[in-house]
């Protein structure tokens, strides 16, 4: 379970968190809504490590992850995919999904093989392209590709920023259902940015909504999206 | 034509040690974005390291290694010493604005050069020594005929080719050589995949280091050693990244070598004293035409 409690982050003297409590559910998909500068990606900074937090708790697996670096998160099993298809395109495909796994190489060598195996059966067409620069890949072969890159370190947590951006409607389709899946079949944890707040409640189970920072309503995926007034005040539709 | 052929030689043996030079600086550049001016200044101490073994009546390849270690662990020592405090968080704005981050190693690696030579002439005395050659550097005899080039070119040409070779196969082929790579071009994706970057940017200066020093130790026996014989090998060094393009390997490496032969055709057919203008041409045109390098990429940056 990861545990958030009063959380705040900042950027000089922007507050981007003000003060977050909430729990994501092992097992489950919790997706974070709102609108833009709501704090959406600031918070799954924070938990990767690449934010420093003012204030506040971050308690994943009954440990604190305040102070730990990124590079140190990871090994805790928790893989940030962070916004805008991070992959890095001047490296191939099969270096992109590699790089995942070089952190746990030596010990886990055949499970490495597995996992990436494993990446190119859930995304056939990276399998096709491996030996590619990423930076040739459609929009949403980079998304996977980054999705995949994070799946290779095996993590329980999955935080992903906004992977519909920028992609047709197909193609998000086709992520989401995959991880939705991954979820279900596997017992992976998903904390799920989106601006998207239609797509993210359809298969989420929890919804977070945020604003300016603060937590303004935490209710099963379902409540939130039948919730009118909630919408209108802080989606917009 | 024996003319020539001694030019080609001379030239790839020059060009074979700009190429580690450039090495060296592209590695620095790549894995920590600084221009090391520092680089020929831990490559001059590492060989007085050397030539006071040798002195001492160890033998060339002993000293030999002796100072490639030496190179290594000065370059690892400036990034942990110097370099990774520098990076750390800063209390005045001024400090931490962008131009200064990138200012500020480089001003620190001018120190660290004065540092060295002062050293260094504290504890050699600031008199020129000579360094030996493992193997003749005179005129390669075979069958009575008098070859155009030398032992210790061969020597030379073949050392470089066998490190560039491993450095290939270390970036392509293994797990660190893909950390280094990711750790150069997205810090931030490599840390998101595990990478310890603080460490693979101290790996970058060790390598460096060592590249660095050898090239000392190949190109001092045609110079006397003094605390700044190299600094003119570190500029022609830096010329060559600027032509083959400062964020590629291969291009610093092409540079290297397009610049030795450059300076040893000028030697042979017009001049020695018309080297600079040539070099200055040479790299005037490459600014003028392809400013990011030969193999450069092209988004520009200020250094």
């Amino acid at each position: 379970m990861l545990k958030i409690e009063n959380l705040v982050t900042e950027y000089g003297a922007v507050r981007a968190l003000d003060g977050i409590s909430f729990t994501a559910a092992e097992g489950k998909i919790t997706t974070v809504i709102g609108a833009n500068g709501a704090g959406k990606s600031t918070l799954l900074r924070t938990i990767s490590g690449l934010e420093r937090a003012k204030s506040g708790q971050i308690t994943w697996a009954d440990k604190s992850l305040i102070g730990k670096t990124p590079e140190s998160i990871v090994r805790s099993g928790i893989a940030h995919v962070p916004e805008g298809h991070a992959v890095i395109s001047q490296l191939t495909v099969a270096e992109n999904i590699e790089m995942g796994a070089l952190f746990r190489r030596r010990k886990n060598r055949s499970d490495v093989k597995l996992a990436i195996e494993e990446a190119y059966a859930l995304f056939p067409r990276l399998a096709e392209r491996n030996k590619q620069l990423a930076g040739t890949l459609s929009g949403g072969e980079r998304q996977m590709l980054a999705i995949s890159r994070a799946l290779v370190s095996r993590p329980k947590l999955l935080l992903l920023d906004e992977p519909s951006l920028g992609l047709a409607p197909l193609v998000v389709e086709q992520i989401i259902q995959t991880v939705d899946d991954l979820c279900r079949k596997s017992g992976l944890t998903v904390l799920l940015v989106e601006q998207n707040a239609n797509t993210a409640l359809a298969v989420a189970d929890y919804g977070v909504l945020l604003s300016l920072g603060k937590v303004v309503a935490n209710l099963p995926a379902a409540e939130l999206k039948a919730d009118a007034s909630l919408r209108a005040a802080y989606l917009g539709y | 034509m024996d003319q020539f052929l001694s030019a080609v030689f001379a030239g790839t043996s020059r060009g074979a040690i700009y190429a580690l030079v450039a090495l060296g600086l592209v590695l620095v550049w790549r894995g920590a974005g600084v221009i090391n001016f520092a680089q020929m200044g831990q490559a001059m101490f590492s060989t007085y390291v050397a030539s006071t073994m040798i002195m001492n009546e160890y033998s060339y390849w002993i000293a030999f290694f002796v100072a490639l270690i030496v190179g290594t662990i000065l370059g690892a020592v400036v990034d942990l010493l110097v370099m990774r405090p520098l990076s750390g968080k800063r209390s005045s704005a001024m400090l931490a604005s962008p131009a200064m981050r990138g200012t500020i190693p480089v001003i620190a690696s001018l120190g660290i050069v004065g540092i060295l030579q002062a050293a260094a002439g504290m504890i050699w005395a600031a008199e020129e020594r000579g360094f030996p050659t493992p193997v003749n550097s005179l005129g390669l005899t075979i069958g009575g005929n008098v070859m155009p080039f030398t032992a210790f070119d061969l020597f030379v040409i073949g050392i470089v080719m066998v490190v560039l070779l491993i450095t290939t196969i270390f970036f392509q082929k293994t797990g660190m050589g893909l950390a280094m790579r990711a750790s150069a071009l997205n810090p931030e994706v490599a840390r998101l995949s595990g990478i310890r970057t603080s460490s693979v940017r101290t790996l970058s200066w060790a390598i460096s280091g060592a590249a660095s020093s050898l090239a000392g130790l190949l190109v001092t026996p045609s110079a006397n050693l003094s605390p700044n014989t190299l600094d003119l090998i570190l500029i022609i060094g830096f010329t060559a990244t600027v032509i083959g393009g400062l964020d590629s390997l291969p291009g610093g490496v092409i540079g290297g070598f397009i610049l030795g032969l450059v300076i040893s055709f000028v030697n042979v057919y017009r001049s020695p004293s018309d080297i600079f203008l040539a070099i200055l041409v040479l790299l005037l045109i490459v600014l003028l035409v392809r400013p990011q390098g030969l193999l450069g990429s092209k988004e520009v940056r200020r250094v």
